[in-house]
């Protein structure tokens, strides 16, 4: 059979094989032979007419198996027709279009069986008993092909099933005197479907060679993979540009046509150096756009570039179901994954690895720990209601002061210095009272009030070296160093506000923030 | 007056009726606006912060100048919109802006490099011989010209209807440095979308057309303070002024600003 779908792929990529492959080689075996359906639509430009097609395929059959000498070839305006006819009569069998039912009338009622087994060889096998089936002597020969027995199956098949009506309509129809295709056709539709059901009047549409479904086409199992080997290497990013651009157009097409997009693109290049170079680029959500993708792996390959030209391209991507969402009219349209990949892809590349997302927080004490989640637009995100306690301990000012309804009421935001600026501190019975600063844009002198100090320390059971600075980048991401100090909120004169924190294991004073 | 009419009918026969002050609305659309989720500012802004221009944030240390554009981002995250922020020297404070309201997940933190005395200090990734990092100028320079591009990139893409950018500490010299088409750039990228950009910074920048601009501190700040005893006093607040500006506006309004210190802990 492999050898007639390769017939059959170098006459049309749409071509269905009957049962599908899968189907067959799971349960029906070899004994049991396959259809192969062709869409001949098109191709008379290349092959001539439907006889000249038939030959074509007929000269073909006979090339690949020589034993062959008469194959079955039907060409017909309806796939059932076709089919039937192929099982039925040996041979090259060409039907004009509207005389499927004068070629198919001398037909025996049994090939109606075959066609019914092939269709649907799951439940021929009789393991699903409700399943129709008419063909009884063939019903339970499948499982015993196959060599292996699921004890359920077995344990089924130990019983004989009690037979549906309509796994007998072959026999009734036998019984009735019906034994061609012509005679059923010939029988009154309503009085079928009045006596046999709905079964039994499908049995009279395929007898007059009415196509019940759609065809399938076949769809390759290959991987999405492409390779350019090239002329000469290349350097830089520009001309490689042109080459994912040839290698993933392509690819696109033939996911979508899978309807799938890509999770992961692995990238091989193969370097004059004789390494291959590889990176892998996981994709936030199902993509197949191929500018796109090629602009995440420009962007990929100009923050990580390979050390030296490239000989080989070879770009393989893992393929997933393509996402469906469902948009609603209630809330703001989101952004498209692609743009917001496509975004944090480019200001990754300009700002560096780590310096763009979406912060999220830490389960810590440490102050201002936070760490960096990759930003994803989600119209599912869940909006966390307002905390109303914080809201609520927000200001008690005067009460005149709230009553004023022209009171925009905010809250305080703290810049922090993700650096600690050293600071000087003198320190009057405990508390700051001059801060001097070197640094250019901040306030020095006295200091106006000051409220403190708020001890806190952490991490110390973690760490046994000596106590680090808490402000520093690495602790502020979720480090594991240890912190030991005393929060001051001090005002200068000027009116601004810092928070100094003193390091307790070493007395400097630093600032970390202000309020503003 | 029968003068005013006739120039008023020219304007509009040569299709430059948007000039006319006559045309201009009380109030914007809701659609056209991004409230900056409190009633006095919002009022103060005609309906909240321009979209599709250029607004500005300004003032002194401890002003609110922060506190308003965090309130704005806040609000619009609470709406469900993305929001961008381009931190130019790595000042945001996470846990913080989730105590003000703030949705995280839906910020698009763009975190510049914090400028240290020590080069250890300083994120390998923006050392000479690394990429973008060859461009001509200072450190600081540099720092600036990412903070910029970024901007570029973030509102080119269309994916945030809010994008804030913090030049709050770039010296006043580095700002008029910046040439004008920058800001000119940033204006026409955004014009007739729904994003709107807000400038924080501690003097006036540049703002579009029909931009609006928040000026804080007029008046020194007042710091509120709570407790009476040395050891249980505390920063309860800080009181100010804040006026808006706005084109062909005759008077800026203004509203007091209230901030109060939340406990991230």
């Amino acid at each position: 059979m492999p050898a007639l779908v390769d017939i059959a792929r170098a006459f049309t990529p749409r071509f269905e094989q009957v049962p599908p492959h899968d189907a067959k080689s799971a349960s029906w075996g070899p004994r049991v032979g396959s259809v192969v359906l062709l869409d001949a639509g098109g191709l008379s430009r290349l092959f001539g007419t439907a006889q000249e097609l038939g030959e074509h395929l007929r000269d073909a059959i006979s090339k690949q198996s020589p034993g062959d000498t008469n194959p079955r070839i039907a060409m017909a305006s309806t796939q059932t027709a076709a089919a039937l006819l192929a099982l039925g009569s040996p041979g090259l069998t060409v039907v004009m279009p509207g005389k499927e039912a004068i070629a198919l009338a001398p037909l025996s009622i049994h090939v109606l069986d075959q066609f019914e087994n092939l269709s649907n060889p799951h439940e021929a096998r009789g393991t699903r008993h409700e399943a129709p089936s008419s063909a009884p002597g063939t019903r339970h020969e499948a499982p015993s092909t196959s060599g292996w027995h699921h004890p359920r199956s077995t344990h089924q098949a130990s019983r004989r099933p009690k037979r549906a009506l309509e796994n007998r309509l072959l026999e009734i129809f036998t019984k009735w005197g019906v034994k061609t295709l012509g005679a059923l056709q010939a029988l009154s539709g309503s009085e079928i479907h009045e006596r046999l059901g709905e079964r039994g009047a499908y049995w009279q549409s395929l007898a007059r060679g009415v196509d019940a479904r759609p065809m399938v086409p076949w769809v390759d199992d290959i991987p999405f993979e492409a390779a350019l080997e090239l002329e000469w290497p290349i350097e830089g990013l520009e001309p490689l540009s042109f080459v994912l651009a040839r290698l993933l157009e392509p690819l696109a097409e033939r996911l979508e046509r899978a309807d799938r997009g890509a999770a992961t693109i692995y990238t091989s290049l193969r370097l004059t150096s004789r390494r291959v170079f590889t990176r892998t680029l996981p994709l936030p959500a199902p993509m197949r756009d191929p500018k796109t993708l090629r602009t995440l792996i420009l962007l990929d390959l100009e923050s990580h570039p390979p050390d030296a030209p490239v000989d080989t391209v070879r770009v393989f991507i893992e393929p997933t179901p393509a996402k469906v969402l469902q948009w609603t009219l209630l809330e703001r349209a989101q952004p498209a994954v692609e743009q917001v990949s496509t975004l944090t892809a480019r200001l990754t590349a300009l700002m560096g690895a780590g310096h763009v997302g979406a912060p999220a927080l830490v389960d810590t004490w440490r102050p201002g720990a936070f760490t960096m989640a990759d930003f994803r637009s989600q119209i599912a995100d869940q909006l966390p209601k307002v905390d109303r306690s914080i809201e609520n301990q927000s200001l008690n000012l005067q009460p005149a002061v709230d009553q004023q309804s022209a009171i925009c009421n905010l809250k305080s935001a703290l810049r922090r210095f993700r650096f600690p600026i050293p600071a000087r501190v003198v320190v009057n019975e405990g508390a700051p009272v001059r801060v001097q600063v070197d640094r250019q844009g901040f306030s020095s002198g006295a200091v106006a009030q000051a409220a403190g100090p708020w001890r806190t320390s952490g991490d110390w059971w973690n760490t046994p070296g000596p106590r680090s600075n808490a402000s520093a980048p690495s602790a502020a991401l979720g480090g594991s160093a240890a912190w030991d100090r005393d929060e001051w909120d001090v005002a200068m004169t000027d009116g601004t506000v810092y928070r100094l924190v003193v390091e307790r294991g070493v007395g400097q004073w630093f600032l970390e923030g202000v309020i503003d | 007056m029968a003068a005013r009419a006739a120039v008023e009918a020219l304007l509009r026969e040569r299709k430059l009726d948007r000039t006319l002050t006559t045309n201009l609305p009380e109030r914007l659309q809701d659609e056209a606006v991004a409230p900056v989720g409190t009633d006095a500012l919002d009022h103060a802004l005609s309906g909240g912060v321009p979209r599709g221009h250029v607004s500005e944030v300004v003032g002194p240390s401890s002003s609110g100048r922060t506190s308003v554009a965090w309130a704005a981002l806040a609000a619009a995250t609470l709406r469900g919109e993305s929001v961008a922020l381009i931190d130019t020297f790595d000042r945001f404070d996470p846990p913080t802006a989730h105590a003000c309201g703030m949705v995280l997940s839906k910020l698009l933190w763009v975190r510049g490099q914090a400028i240290s005395k020590t080069t250890g200090a300083i994120d390998p990734a923006w050392l000479p011989g690394v990429r973008a990092v060859n461009g001509p100028g200072t450190f600081m320079e540099r720092v600036i010209d990412r903070a910029i591009k970024a901007l570029n990139l973030v509102v080119q893409s269309g994916v945030c209807t809010m994008v804030v950018i913090d030049l709050i500490d770039v010296p006043a010299n580095a700002l008029r440095r910046l040439p004008a088409s920058t800001w000119f750039r940033i204006e026409r990228a955004i014009e007739g979308s729904d994003t709107a950009v807000l400038i924080l910074s501690a003097i006036p920048v540049a703002r579009s057309a029909g931009g609006r601009s928040i000026q804080l501190g007029g008046d020194r700040p007042h710091v509120i303070w709570k407790g009476h005893h040395d050891r249980t006093r505390r920063v309860a607040g800080v009181r100010g002024r804040a006026s808006i500006g706005a084109a062909r506006w005759s008077d800026a309004p203004s509203v007091a600003i209230a901030t109060s210190i939340v406990n991230v802990v």
